[in-house]
């Protein structure tokens, strides 16, 4: 039987950093074929080490990686792309580092989820282009169907009756919208206005570009925020850091990205 | 730490205390517990009363945050230092580093941390209040930058501009290049690339 080969190869992006003793990091990256993984990179936080700046979050590279006992070790490092306009503003860096996250809890190590790795370059390379911070919510809406929590939007969450185009409450318990004859049956969630609930439906259908054309306007982007974040939470059991952060960012005075003086969808 | 029952308590627990100690493993902890059984006693002394003065009588600065034995800072009340430019560092390990390679001559101010999204430290859990505090009076025109260049450094850095711009202070970023002694060959692109915006005349 052939030995198994020691070193392998992935491309992927990194997600976060973890210091260990001195001068180690270990990084968890979402990579292509292998999915999400850690492993730990030594010497990296010294200043000669030659593959620092390849292993910075919010990264996409090519990785050359050696099977460890414990822990894998990156053997080299070479960057794709370092998304600079991601990380030289505030509001980007703040919404990547958010999906980034998002990744890194809705996924398991080792188990590649079709088309999560597409997403999440679609999403990085949209914002490095100059998209809105809007995309966010496109991210969130397919990154729910790709785990296997597909929001009911079309039909009733519990009883499937097809929905009219009509303020509708978003429940995170019953993984969708749910109609009036079921609400009472339904805990939490939020009411949502007619164009978020369409903005929804488009955002689960349409493609990335097409959806960062519709550019939100602040409003209905943060009324989808919210009642997003609360099927997020509801599905993870958990707060992310990363939103306390967005909110830090957006308590700041400007400059924001400009809404459009006519954000309105279709 | 797994010492061997015949290890005298005394010393298992100085093993055990140096064990915690960054970088040092358990062979190292051993070496040095066993060397200071070996060393004089005025000198297992001192070491012991440096620690304890460490803790005692070092505290943080209340204008800059630095770690001093003087409140204020020695940098804080150095009256040959500038006053209008303060120079914004993560930790007051930073401090030295400065100072060390020289050139400058303003104050300092510590932010005990950085901002890292990706672990939940926000910008309560750092020292950035005091910051603008310290603004306040119009004294100070010029804040730098003095984060680290890696991702929460950039955050830190873009945070605090968007907060006190508006205050009317310039706010400007260390250079990012090429550090002495680099490969080009293994170069990161974005340092690459910021290296070349940044270049100069010979």
């Amino acid at each position: 039987m052939a030995e198994r080969p020691r070193t392998y190869t992935a491309e992927g992006v990194i997600l976060r950093r973890r210091n260990i003793g001195e001068a180690d990091s270990i990084f968890t990256v979402y990579s292509d074929r292998e999915g999400k993984f850690d492993a730990v990179a030594r010497g990296v936080r010294k200043t000669r080490s030659k593959m620092r700046g390849h292993l910075e979050p919010l990264t996409r590279s090519r990785f050359l990686i050696a099977k460890g006992r414990s822990l894998d070790v990156f053997a080299q490092a070479e960057t794709v792309h370092h998304y600079r306009a991601v990380r030289e503003d505030l509001d980007r860096a703040a919404t990547a580092v958010y999906c980034a996250e998002l990744v890194d809890r809705f996924t398991a190590e080792r188990a590649p989820q079709e088309g999560l790795y597409s997403l999440l370059l679609g999403i990085l390379d949209a914002l490095e282009d100059g998209c809105g911070i809007t995309v966010a919510r496109y991210f969130e809406v397919q990154l729910l169907a790709l785990s296997g929590y597909d929001l009911a939007l079309d039909a009733c969450a519990l009883c499937t009756t097809p929905l009219a185009a009509e303020d509708t409450l978003l429940s995170p318990s019953a993984g969708g919208l749910v109609c009036r004859l079921c609400r009472p049956q339904a805990e939490g969630g939020r009411i949502l206005g007619v164009r978020a609930v369409k903005v929804l439906r488009y955002a689960r259908r349409a493609t990335l570009d097409a959806f960062a054309a519709l550019n939100l306007d602040p409003d209905l982007d943060a009324e989808l925020r919210t009642a997003l974040a609360l099927v997020i939470r509801h599905t993870l059991e958990r707060d992310l850091a990363a939103t306390r952060f967005l909110e830090d960012v957006r308590r700041l005075p400007g400059p924001h990205p400009a809404p459009s003086p006519d954000g309105r969808v279709e | 730490m797994a010492e061997g029952a015949g290890t005298p308590e005394p010393i298992a627990r100085l093993i055990e205390a140096f064990h915690r100690l960054p970088g040092i493993g358990p062979k190292s902890a051993q070496r040095l517990a066993y060397h200071i059984l070996r060393v004089p006693p005025q000198e297992a002394e001192a070491l012991a009363s440096a620690i304890r003065d460490v803790k005692e009588r070092i505290r943080f600065c209340s204008i800059c945050l630095n770690i001093t034995d003087t409140d204020p800072c020695a940098y804080c009340t150095d009256s040959r230092r500038d006053p209008s430019a303060i120079c914004v560092v993560e930790q007051a390990l930073d401090i030295t580093a400065v100072e060390r390679a020289g050139g400058f001559r303003g104050r300092y101010h510590v932010l005990h941390g950085v901002l890292n999204p990706i672990d939940g430290v926000g910008p309560e859990d750092l020292h950035i209040k005091e910051l603008v505090t310290r603004l306040a009076d119009g004294e100070v025109k010029e804040v730098i930058m003095a984060t680290n260049s890696s991702l929460e450094g950039e955050a830190t850095a873009m945070y605090i501009h968007r907060l006190v711009g508006p205050l009317g202070v310039k706010v400007t970023r260390l250079a990012r290049g090429l550090p002495s002694g680099a490969d080009l060959e293994y170069t990161d692109d974005l340092t690459l690339s910021r290296a070349f915006e940044g270049r100069q005349e010979i």
